[in-house]
């Protein structure tokens, strides 16, 4: 381990990773030991996912004298009001730093719900570190068992290599941008398919953000349709619906029955919505077997986490939903790169695909471009 | 794992808490046992005297250069193989040294597999507990048995007093007082009987000797520099009490008035 890169703008939160964790672990409350203000806008968000977001807001107080009473007192608060079957309690800078004990509470509050705590702070470099900690309560617990562990951890080294390589954590300072025009991209795709070129789309989507990066294979699809060029378009996504915690397995399941209902073919199934930092080998000998005559690619959800050498002499487009994702991702390669705004919120407390301005955009060109 | 001591050594500041615990290290290594010492307090000086008056790198002073730790670069062998840690901490009036605390011992606990063959642990705690991580030893499960020093007089025992409510409220057994004379009269008797009151026992009477200043000063402990002195005998002793005692209790604590009582 040498020094650590140290990067300058805001990143990810492991308190805010943990949260999402316990989330995907289907807890129906989750408890932030600290601060009232500490991960609000997230903890917002998870409300509208269905997943009951308190706080033991420590005040000046609770930070000299502890909040042992506190959270105890609110572990039976919730109990009472919620009926929960499964509570996580999620640490945070604050309560951390003064030596909390998670435990102590725990036993004080004596409750028959069981209770998954995660000792985390916002103060780790990489914020799967918040995830971890997460899923090894959750496997002293009993909740998941130690292979899905061992899978996750895996899986999760994978992911901040991927973010240092060629990700958000790849530079000192990475400045925000918008991306290329929706509308000239979509112009792109729609002129590529009526030339009668090849494309692959690659789904390649963590989690719930697949919800709205399915819309652009669907989009794509629909207009090689209409353009009676449906062959010309081959798919693949991370959607298998075995793989993964059972909320992510669920999305999978959800995603799947949609885009068959549009009457999409998924030709390649390139893993679980968990790895989408390992696809990238599948997709290369997909690719390399079967696709190498391919004219343009379209990637979305984590696109810096295909191997460029697959994709030689493809033109290149993707989707992502990090403004912060752009720079990197142009100095990779890709021709056109595009960002959904705000996708996040869009997907939490979904069942179904969601619009993305993409697909919208790209539907409504192409309408245009063959006069309809 | 097999049948481990894991002891803390708590009491007033300055009342003899480093001294004790690297003289009783250093009689429990003569006896053949294996011995570690985890020195918790910021100034650093617990396991100084086992070292020949070294200084060692201690785990906070790694962990800020952001290097890779490892056993070899934080445990040292001091006398008779006892082997020696050193927590660290920022300088005063810097930072938290609390949180330096729990951070350290995860450290420690994560890269020391030897933790795991000791006969016994001894966590040399800052004298006052201030905060939520200088308990850290305790609250993380470390340490099974804790141990007062004190002298007869006044202050120390109204230290110690503090200390028996601390430990009862996190739930640690006390094993014994310790007695670290500072030639009060009626000495002995005073911290016998507060040993008793309290529901535990006097286990060591240390006679205030210059021999022991002597070999601190130049760095050892009585063990190794005047083995053959009256009070080195009296830390075998007390090495031998610690190794083989059953008895703990979760202690009470005395009313004020009491201890003012007691020390008239």
């Amino acid at each position: 381990m040498g020094k650590e890169l140290s990067i300058m703008h805001p990143r990810p939160s492991s308190i805010v990773a943990a949260l999402y964790t316990l989330r995907d672990l289907n807890v129906d409350v989750a408890i932030l030991h600290g601060p009232p203000g500490c991960s609000f806008k997230h903890a917002r968000l998870l409300e509208e996912d269905g997943i009951r977001v308190v706080t033991t807001a420590l005040d000046e107080n609770g930070f000299v004298f502890g909040g042992r009473q506190e959270l105890s007192s609110l572990l039976e608060k919730v109990n009472e009001m919620f009926k929960p079957k499964l509570i996580g309690v999620v640490g945070t800078c604050a309560s951390m730093i003064i030596g909390e004990e998670l435990h102590e509470p725990v036993l004080d509050a004596n409750l028959e719900v069981p209770v998954l705590e995660v000792e985390v702070h916002a103060g780790y470099p990489d914020n799967t570190k918040g995830v971890l900690l997460t899923l090894e309560s959750a496997c002293e617990l009993g909740v998941i068992d130690r292979e899905e562990l061992e899978r996750q951890k895996v899986l999760l080294r994978e992911a901040t290599l991927v973010e240092k390589r060629h990700g958000a954590a790849s530079k000192q300072y990475l400045e925000p941008s918008r991306g290329d025009v929706k509308y000239k991209v979509a112009g792109r795709v729609v002129r590529l398919l009526q030339e009668g070129r090849k494309g692959i789309t690659i789904m390649n989507a963590k989690k719930e953000t697949g919800y709205m990066f399915a819309d652009i294979s669907a989009a794509v699809n629909e207009v090689a349709l209409a353009l009676g060029r449906k062959d010309h378009v081959v798919n693949m996504a991370n959607i298998d619906d075995s793989l993964g915690l059972p909320r992510v397995r669920h999305h999978a399941k959800c995603i799947t029955a949609d885009l068959r209902e549009r009457g999409i073919t998924m030709h390649e199934v390139i893993g679980g919505m968990d790895e989408y930092p390992v696809t990238g080998a599948r997709v290369s000998e997909l690719i390399k077997q079967k696709y190498s005559d391919y004219d343009f690619v379209i990637i979305t959800g984590v696109p810096h986490a295909i191997p460029m050498e697959s994709l030689e002499g493809m033109e290149i487009i993707s989707v992502t939903n990090g403004p912060r994702q752009v720079l990197p991702l142009k100095e990779m390669g890709h021709h056109h790169v595009i960002v959904e705004i705000d996708l996040h919120p869009k997907t939490l407390g979904v069942n179904h695909i969601v619009e993305s301005e993409f697909g919208a955009t790209l539907r409504e060109v192409a309408k245009d471009m063959l006069g309809r | 794992m097999k049948d481990q001591k894991r002891i803390a050594i708590y009491g007033k500041g300055g009342i003899g808490k480093s001294s004790t615990a690297s003289n009783v290290a250093a009689a429990c290594a003569d006896e053949g046992y294996k011995v570690m010492i985890i020195g918790c307090d910021p100034k650093s000086d617990s396991s100084i005297t086992l070292l020949g008056g070294r200084r060692i790198p201690t785990i906070l002073d790694l962990l800020k250069q952001h290097l890779d730790v490892n056993e070899k670069d934080i445990v040292f062998e001091g006398y008779g193989g006892v082997k020696c840690v050193e927590v660290g901490g920022p300088e005063p009036g810097i930072g938290c040294a609390g949180r330096g605390i729990i951070v350290a011992i995860q450290k420690l606990q994560k890269v020391c597999p030897s933790m795991k063959d000791m006969d016994l642990i001894i966590y040399d705690v800052p004298g006052d507990i201030v905060c939520g991580g200088f308990v850290a030893p305790i609250r993380k499960g470390l340490v099974t048995e804790a141990y007062i020093l004190t002298s007869g007089e006044y202050m120390p025992l109204y230290a110690a007093n503090n200390i028996c409510k601390g430990l009862a409220k996190i739930d640690t057994p006390l094993s014994g007082i310790i007695c670290n004379s500072r030639s009060v009269t009626r000495e002995e008797e005073i911290v016998r009987r507060f040993s008793e009151e309290i529901g535990s026992r006097l286990i060591a009477f240390i006679p205030k000797e210059q021999i022991v200043q002597d070999c601190e000063r130049d760095g050892f402990s009585v063990l190794e520099k005047a083995p053959r002195a009256d009070i080195a005998q009296v830390y075998r002793k007390l090495a031998k009490s610690i190794m083989f005692n059953e008895q703990s209790i979760l202690p009470g604590s005395l009313e004020d008035e009491r201890l003012r009582e007691l020390t008239r």
